[in-house]
């Protein structure tokens, strides 16, 4: 599973859809409660994946290249370091958002 | 993870008792399917994931629920074992300690109930996590200081039943009543909580007749739904004393002069004295100062703490409290170090509400390998004395470097005995590695047993070793605990195995991992 994530990851595109604001506004709410302590600047999760990926890649909100089954897995089955995360922290209908909003188009960086 | 059956129960019995808990909490709430049991697995497991692998996991959303569960799980005679949040890490995370025992997952009871600012105190239910209580504090100004672990994602309630402490000192000392479940699932509130109109539930520990909460405290003889915990009022003032220590051997006479001040109250926490080591396995790689896979050596040593400007001991120590007192406690502190010692030490002042807040940036440190990594901790109590303490970490680091692994090593002294934290790091993609860990755990323990010293508290895999090692008149009390899971829970659903204290039910599988 660990081999054939890290092999796919850079593969993925965007998605393509746009989800409605209400999604994007619960997936935040998710990642601000259930993720943030790790993978937001100076997280645990954000050094590991600079090391690993290098900065550009290192912040998950970022991020332009997660595709809605890696997000899913990676949180149900850990990733290196990263431990797992159940239905009763993350239930279903919050892992939905959480991948809308991980997985929406970003706007262009401001130069 | 595919299903591991609990001994002794047939595959139709176990899809009725998930079906009669379904009906009982609704199937959303009842979490079996192999992904489902992959979340609730050790992730920093030392050995294999099969040994501590669950059934799945039930996860009830207030009291009259668990007690419906407790009355299926007697029924069908389906094990459970409690869970917080599961950010155990080190000690077994969201795992149970026998295969194919179900989570009894009460993270979605997570209200806090009540914060009292005038009394310093909390009541919380097992889901809230330190960044739910260190939020609800701040975003109220709310002037309560509560002590945080390292890791700081996990459970309030779990983490002080667990004697987990921080800089503050046992969280568990913390505890002023609780409300539990028995596993037949009679409710109960202990000390004061006991009176239907208990004013002082979270007041005053003890209450009338025996004082049950610390029974409770890393025992599987209950369900805990609520707690009250006291919190510290927030300090006028706090100074930090950075102390740097150059040579091993200072923990010697560092640990003569600061034991005598924690005795007597000047220092108010925890001493804490944390190996070099800690500086580097945070924000660096091993690969990056050394390849070999024996202990490192001490020429690299002295290159990480040049590089990180540390000494071989390092840790600040904190006075806080009101600023006169900070001043002249700081004053004693320095005249007792200046007796051992010619070196200066820095010292910080700062208001008394700049306290770090909840963090899981030591969690870093399992990437020490770069791979897939895990930690375990082998922490024995000891006395608070220099000599002991200096003798306990030659033997220990002795211990590390004969199994070529890397010596990390924290004293926290608090006056009259000192816990000794033994950070064991590992790859748990290296099997070879790990059965060195694994060695080096056995050794501990008997070293330290040797001297008459304890675990404090260990990770699943070594429960019934370190149990053992409480062997006075034959393990008495752990006669006397099995005596009373017995009688309290004569089916054996509570934990099976937890800390040494298996039921009758499933004794057979002490020792089995």
């Amino acid at each position: 599973m660990l081999v054939a994530l890290l092999a796919l990851a850079p593969a993925f595109a965007a998605a393509a859809e746009v989800p409605d604001a209400a999604a994007l506004a619960r997936g935040k709410a998710a990642f601000t409660h259930r993720c943030s302590m790790c993978h937001r600047e100076g997280g645990t999760g954000t050094f590991i994946l600079a090391r690993r990926l290098g900065a550009a890649k290192s912040l998950l909100e970022q991020r332009t290249d997660l595709e809605p089954t890696y997000v899913r897995t990676v949180v149900r089955w850990g990733l290196v370091n990263m431990p797992r995360i159940s239905r009763v922290e993350l239930p279903e209908a919050d892992m939905d958002a959480l991948v809308a909003y991980l997985t929406a188009p970003k706007a262009p960086a401001t130069p | 993870m595919k299903l591991i059956l609990p001994p002794g129960l047939t595959k139709a019995r176990f899809d009725q008792a998930m079906a009669a808990f379904a009906r009982a909490i609704g199937k959303e709430w009842v979490l079996a399917t192999d992904e489902d049991r992959e979340t609730y697995l050790d992730q920093y497991a030392p050995g294999r994931d099969e040994s501590h692998a669950s059934a799945g996991a039930i996860a009830p959303g207030s009291v009259e629920e668990v007690q419906a569960v407790l009355k299926i799980a007697n029924e069908y005679r389906v094990p459970l074992w409690p869970m917080s949040r599961g950010k155990n890490f080190g000690y077994g995370g969201a795992a149970p300690r026998m295969p194919g025992t179900v989570m009894l997952d009460m993270g979605r009871m997570n209200r806090i109930l009540e914060v009292n600012e005038k009394a310093g105190y909390c009541i919380v239910e097992p889901g809230v996590g330190f960044f739910d209580l260190w939020e609800y504090l701040r975003s109220r100004k709310i002037p309560l200081q509560m002590g945080i672990p390292g890791n700081g994602w996990g459970s309030v309630v779990g983490n002080a039943l667990e004697r987990g402490f921080s800089g503050n000192g046992d969280h568990s000392n913390n505890i002023c009543g609780l409300e539990l479940l028995t596993p037949t699932g009679e409710l109960i509130r202990t000390g004061m909580g006991a009176m239907e109109n208990g004013k002082a539930w979270a007041l005053f520990k003890h209450g009338f007749g025996p004082s049950w909460d610390q029974m409770v405290v890393q025992g599987n003889f209950f369900v805990v739904t609520k707690m009250c915990l006291w919190m510290k009022p927030e300090d006028e003032a706090a100074i930090s004393v950075e102390v740097k220590l150059d040579k091993p051997a200072d923990i010697g006479w560092f640990t003569e002069a600061v034991t005598p001040l924690r005795l007597r109250g000047v220092l108010d926490g925890y001493v804490r004295l944390t190996s070099y080591q800690a500086t580097a396995t945070v924000p660096t790689l091993r690969k990056e100062w050394y390849q070999g896979r024996d202990a490192i050596p001490d020429d690299v040593i002295t290159k990480i703490r040049e590089r990180f400007n540390v000494g071989w001991w390092n840790g600040p120590i904190r006075l806080s409290g009101y600023s006169d007192v900070c001043e002249a406690n700081l004053r004693r502190l320095l005249d007792s170090l200046a007796k051992h010692t010619k070196q200066e030490f820095k010292v910080t002042r700062m208001a008394g509400n700049a306290v770090p807040g909840p963090s899981t940036y030591p969690l870093q440190m399992v990437n020490w390998f770069g791979g897939r990594g895990g930690h375990i901790g082998y922490s024995p109590v000891m006395p608070a004395d220099g000599r002991l303490v200096l003798e306990q970490f030659e033997r220990t680091r002795r211990r590390f470097i004969e199994f070529g692994l890397d010596y990390s090593g924290t004293f926290y002294n608090d006056g009259r005995s000192a816990t000794n934290v033994n950070l064991i790091l590992y790859d748990k993609d290296d099997a070879e590695q790990k059965e060195r860990v694994r060695k080096l755990f056995v050794a501990l323990i008997k070293d330290a047993k040797e001297q008459g010293y304890g675990e404090y508290r260990t990770h699943l895999s070594y429960m019934d070793d370190v149990a053992d090692s409480y062997d006075f008149n034959h393990n008495a009390l752990r006669k006397l605990n099995e005596r009373m899971k017995d009688a309290l829970d004569p089916n054996g659903i509570l934990a099976p195995g937890r800390n040494g204290i298996w039921p009758k039910a499933y004794r057979d599988q002490r020792g089995k991992l």
